[in-house]
């Protein structure tokens, strides 16, 4: 009898000290969670502040105190937004240019990282060092030249001028030449031996190999277009080429900004990104990770 | 069946020929003035073990790999310097190269879609060529559903459909588990057998060759070491290094002093004393010295007094395989590996005798050369 118990309290205690670690376990899981929590509310105000300063008459938002929701609701901002600018003008000019930026960007950026894993040529290690550095200087740091050399073009104030710049995308070229770079040579060598020349290896096997890639490039190159705001701001002073986040700049009434009408244009600009990031989450996280991976 | 980079001459019209080529990587060199002829419709294996240059070989034959000096004709055709899709021959993988995004009816008729033919022609010859190998049912799905099998046929069916002058293959089977090996190395024999068309054929696997080719390329550190039918490699190897790598178990080396040669045969002393003879196609007199190899086959387990025994000594260890037995005898010679029947009664450690066929010793002289 006393060894039945002996032998219970020996199994119970391992079991009482697992138990001990779970509680353990879970307040510091819990901690975790109200700091995400934390974290994401602090993230996600602006956010909805936003959104519901959209659906205020501007005399409320202004009038100082915290008010978290519209004493009176109205959609007079979007209203207004709709039918009194050319919002649809910036639309299409934030579509076209964004899409033409998207397409351009990663045929150019496969073709370029193809060249550099596959081909042999001279000047090859030349040209990838010469990306390589090209990434390393910011944007901003050139848009000065950008200005001259697209003005010197007589692109100032066209879609073309808002998209050249946008081509330089040498982390794209990185990526793919890295993927590329991880293709087993014997495809290659199966297409030569079929007949297919670099083109036919590129657009028919290289490409749809890494699909996943391309997607991944593709979406985050076109949020990446649809959100830029400089050198759009700068290429177009006509409103009919402006884009959508350049188009927000010109909303105001007689008495300077409107608060509810500027959110109101953002709130319009950002949904299709938004719809676009809620639709291909995973991918845009994979694309974010690849470019994080390659800048270290 | 001569060795070294001298010329080796088909009986039948030549249809790939590698005349003097040389294959350098910088400084090393991986195929050595090596001169070739392949029969119109043979087989043709190219053997030997791990970086001899058999797969080099093959790829400059495709026109995967540039030859650095020398010539490659393809029916006559100097094709030295032409792209590999020129040179009308098709490849077979290792890695099988199936594109993965692809259909097996893509698959296969992808040389003809990159060759610009109507969609109406690809499907039919895809179509043809998958009766022939038995994928009709499987046309529309993608290699990651094919089993490893399928693969190869599939890799097979897109060389197929090119319709071309010489297959060529490199190490097809060396992914595919024993049993699925032996099936389609049948299923190759077979295709050989209907289509008539040359096929070069990389592997280390002598079985493969042995079983698959009408002719072997024995090749060692980028030169050849011997060609010929498989049985004339096994029962008449040119030097030591294709007596050693042909055949399994491999044959039995151990030093024996010459005690006369007459060109025919010569006598022997073997290690122990005992003396026996060997055949010979050499008279130098002079020589005290030499290797004799001998298959396991022909070493015969006898009672140890009997007067026919050449060696003594005990039974290490014993591997019944069934069809045959192993057994590993250490004798004055070294350890011996002893073929015999697949019911032989012998235990380890028992003492036994070892007789000698005479008939099909080697004997090898210091280079490496059969006397």
């Amino acid at each position: 009898m006393s060894a039945t118990v002996q032998r219970l309290e020996v199994t119970a205690s391992p079991a009482a000290a697992r138990l001990a670690r779970l509680n353990r376990l879970d307040t510091v899981g819990l901690l975790i969670t109200l700091v995400t929590l934390v974290g994401a509310i602090i993230w996600a105000f602006p956010l909805y502040w936003g959104l519901v300063t959209t659906f205020k008459h501007e005399y409320e938002i202004v009038r100082p105190g915290f008010q978290p929701w519209p004493e009176h609701f109205t959609f007079e901002n979007y209203v207004h937004v709709l039918l009194q600018t050319k919002i649809g003008y910036w639309y299409i000019n934030s579509l076209i240019t964004s899409v033409a930026v998207t397409v351009l960007v990663v045929i150019m950026a496969a073709s370029a990282g193809y060249a550099i894993s596959q081909l042999d040529f001279p000047g090859r290690r030349f040209f990838w060092w010469m990306i390589l550095g090209s990434f390393m200087v910011p944007i901003p740091a050139l848009i000065v030249t950008h200005f001259i050399v697209i003005s010197q073009l007589g692109l100032i104030n066209t879609l073309a001028g808002v998209v050249g710049p946008q081509l330089i995308a040498p982390v794209t070229v990185i990526i793919y030449k890295q993927f590329f770079d991880s293709v087993p040579k014997d495809f290659r060598e199966a297409a030569a031996m079929d007949g297919a020349n670099d083109f036919q290896l590129l657009f028919r096997i290289y490409l749809p190999m890494n699909w996943g890639v391309t997607t991944a490039l593709a979406i985050i190159t076109f949020i990446g277009a649809w959100n830029l705001f400089l050198w759009p701001f700068l290429a177009v002073s006509s409103e009919d080429k402006m884009n959508i986040t350049v188009g927000i700049t010109q909303v105001h009434d007689n008495y300077g900004i409107s608060y509810g009408r500027d959110l109101a244009v953002a709130m319009l600009a950002a949904l299709p990104v938004a719809v676009v990031y809620l639709i291909f989450q995973r991918r845009v996280t994979q694309a974010i990770m690849l470019s994080a991976g390659i800048k270290g | 069946m001569s060795a070294g980079a001298a010329e080796i001459v088909g009986a039948a019209s030549p249809h790939v020929e590698l005349r003097r080529v040389t294959k350098r990587y910088g400084s090393v060199t991986a195929i050595s003035d090596l001169t070739l002829t392949v029969d119109k419709g043979s087989f043709t294996a190219l053997l030997g073990p791990s970086g001899c240059g058999k797969s080099t070989l093959l790829r400059m034959i495709a026109g995967l790999e540039a030859i650095t000096a020398g010539q490659c004709f393809i029916d006559g055709v100097d094709v030295s310097d032409l792209p590999p899709a020129k040179r009308r021959i098709a490849m077979v993988f290792q890695s099988y190269a199936l594109y993965p995004h692809m259909t097996v009816r893509q698959n296969i008729a992808f040389s003809l879609s990159v060759a610009g033919q109507p969609k109406k022609v690809q499907n039919a010859r895809a179509l043809e060529v998958a009766r022939v190998l038995q994928l009709e049912s499987y046309l529309d799905r993608r290699p990651a559903e094919l089993s490893g099998g399928q693969r190869q046929r599939v890799a097979i069916g897109r060389a197929l459909v090119r319709k071309p002058e010489a297959f060529l293959f490199d190490e097809p089977l060396s992914n595919l588990d024993a049993k699925l090996r032996v099936q389609m190395r049948l299923e190759l024999a077979k295709l050989h057998a209907d289509l008539g068309t040359t096929m070069i054929y990389v592997t280390h696997d002598q079985t493969e060759a042995m079983t698959l080719a009408d002719k072997i390329v024995v090749l060692d550190k980028g030169v050849i070491s011997q060609v010929g039918s498989p049985l004339d490699l096994y029962n008449a190897p040119a030097n030591k290094f294709v007596a050693a790598f042909i055949g399994s178990p491999g044959m039995n080396f151990f030093k024996v002093d010459i005690a006369a040669i007459d060109g025919k045969a010569a006598s022997i002393v073997l290690p122990g004393g005992q003396k026996a003879e060997a055949p010979v196609r050499t008279d130098a007199a002079d020589l005290r010295s030499a290797e004799l190899g001998v298959r396991p086959e022909h070493l015969i387990l006898v009672d140890p007094d009997d007067a026919a025994a050449v060696f003594g000594g005990a039974v290490r260890i014993v591997e019944h395989l069934g069809n045959s037995t192993l057994v590993y005898v250490d004798t004055a010679a070294g350890q011996l590996i002893v073929e015999g029947e697949g019911n032989l009664k012998v235990k380890s450690g028992e003492t036994v005798g070892l007789k000698l066929n005479e008939e099909h010793a080697h004997l090898f002289g210091a280079t490496g050369a059969t006397l």
